[in-house]
This record gives structure tokens, sequence and C-alpha cells, in this order.
């Protein structure tokens, strides 16, 4: 019998889950970018962000531009990996029939 | 906070690619913009060339008037720019090979004498070919493919004919296609809200 895997409890989150798949399309975002599409407040994204950059799932980038801050964030090889893992628990829970 | 299920997971993730792949599309602007100056350039130099104008290759002074715009709108573009992609990658590249092969082509023209524009249309369908295949966008891929057809039958005709050829190749590579992405991004921009708490 096919045994279910617990759902990454760091990606099963809407705003997390949100930021991660927005990266996973890019190579890189802005954290601007990241903002307008997800519709999340600064302190609320920059929580997540931090979460997702603690466990090494995206890299952060923090440098200047026009003398303004410019934060960059980037999925890593372990966050991509763990997203892959997300989705495939995801299709095995969502399968017709089981 | 509430539990997440497995349904709406699946839909955050779909619409948030979804939401980015529509901010990425090309609004086909570099198309348009060099697509129009050399067309114009090609009407100009065949109309001077037909009323007996001693120096009708003036009309290229649009190239070097189109360098400095596309720099600056390079530039304006570059600080824009809030999101990377792979393919941002790799067109780079392919900007870089395409603009290395037009120049040895405009600079070896001594040369090259009445192969120049079919080659310069060679090289354009490389870089429309190319760019069609990242951008997953057919009109560029047949742009492509009109202007290496036109390169062969530009091999065979006189230089007059060759300026009536690049204009079509420019037509038919870069401004319809460039229309048609504008078309295109404006139609996902319009689409595009998509908003999470």
């Amino acid at each position: 019998m096919y045994m279910f895997k617990d759902l990454d409890p760091l990606l099963h989150q809407q705003l997390r889950l949100s930021i991660m798949s927005l990266l996973m399309s890019v190579k890189e975002a802005e954290f601007t970018f990241i903002r307008e599409k997800t519709g999340a407040s600064a302190g609320n994204l920059s929580v997540q962000i931090n979460k997702l950059a603690e466990a090494d799932y995206i890299k952060v980038q923090k440098t200047f531009r026009d003398n303004y801050p410019l934060t960059t964030c980037a999925v890593t090889d372990k966050g991509k990996h763990s997203f892959e893992s997300y989705v495939k628990s995801l299709q095995e829970y969502l399968k017709p029939g089981v | 906070m509430k539990e997440l299920s497995k349904e709406e997971s699946l839909s955050i993730i779909t619409s948030m690619i979804e939401a980015t792949k529509k901010d990425l599309q090309d609004n086909g602007s570099w198309y348009l913009l060099w697509g129009w100056l050399v067309f114009i350039a090609c009407a100009i130099h065949y109309s001077l060339m037909k009323v007996g104008y001693e120096h009708p290759y003036y009309a290229w002074i649009l190239m070097p008037v189109g360098g400095v715009i596309s720099v600056v709108k390079g530039i304006r573009e570059e600080k824009q720019q809030r999101v990377k992609t792979f393919v941002d990658d790799f067109m780079r590249y392919v900007l870089i090979a395409f603009l290395v092969c037009m120049l040895m082509v405009l600079f070896n023209s001594g040369v090259l004498k009445l192969t120049t524009y079919p080659l310069l249309m060679m090289v354009y369908g490389v870089w429309l070919f190319l760019s069609g295949g990242a951008l997953s966008f057919r009109p560029l891929l047949i742009g492509g493919i009109i202007n290496w057809a036109l390169a062969v039958i530009g091999f065979y005709v006189g230089f007059e004919t060759q300026l009536l050829l690049l204009a079509a190749a420019v037509m038919f590579g870069y401004i319809v296609p460039g229309y048609m992405l504008r078309s295109r991004y404006n139609k996902a921009s319009r689409e595009n809200v998509t908003s999470f708490a």
C-alpha cells in the first residue's frame, strides 16, 4: 500500500508556497516584484522569505541600485528539489481513487 | 491560521506560475523599433535611387540613430527589470552572436558587394528563428524562415530588388511579429490580475 508522505510544512503555507512557485519559473526576482505578484504586505513577505532562506530553500541577495537597497531572491537547488517533492506528494494525494 | 487544502495548494502553484509567465512576455518593442528603422531606411534608399540622387545610401544614417536609441532604451529597461529568467540569459548570448555576425557582414560589405544584403537577411533569419524558439512564438519562427527564403532569392537579383527584398524581410520578420507580440502582451496585461492575501 502506498504511504503518503507528509507535506513539507515549510512549503505548505499560502504565502511561502506562492513565493516558491513564483521563483521556480524565473532565475531571480526582486522583492518588489514578489510583493506585487503575491499581494502580501512587506512585513509578512520579509518574515516568510527569511524562513525560506534559513531553510536554504532560497538565497537572498541584498545590494544597492541608485542608492536604494535592492533585495533579490532566487531558488536554491535544495529549494528546487523540495518544491518538486512537494508537488509530487500533492499529486499523489489528489490522484483519483486514492 | 486556516489550513491549506491540497486543491488550494495546486491552485496557488498554477496561478503564480501563470501570473509570472504573463508578466515576462515580450512587448515586441525591439522588433518594432528595428523593423521600422530598417524598413524606412530601405524605402528612402530606394526612393532616392529612383529620383537619381547622388548619395542614396545616406538613408542608412538612421542606423546609428537607432543604435543610440537602443543603448538608452537598453539601459533604462535593465534598470526597470525586476525579474530575470534563464531565457533572458540565453537571449543575451544570442543577441551578442547576432550583433557580431551582422557587424562582420556590414564591415566587409566592400568585399561581399552584392551578397551583403542576402547575408544580412540570413543573419536576421538566425536571430528570428532562435528568438521564436526561445519565446515559443511561431510568427517569429515563420519570420526567420521567410528571411532565409528571401536571402536565397537575394543572391540572384540586382541591388534595387535586394533593397525591396530587405524591406519585405523586415516587414515579415520584425514588424508583423512585433505587432503580434505587442497585441499578445497587451492581452496578457489586461488579464494579469492575480493576488494573494
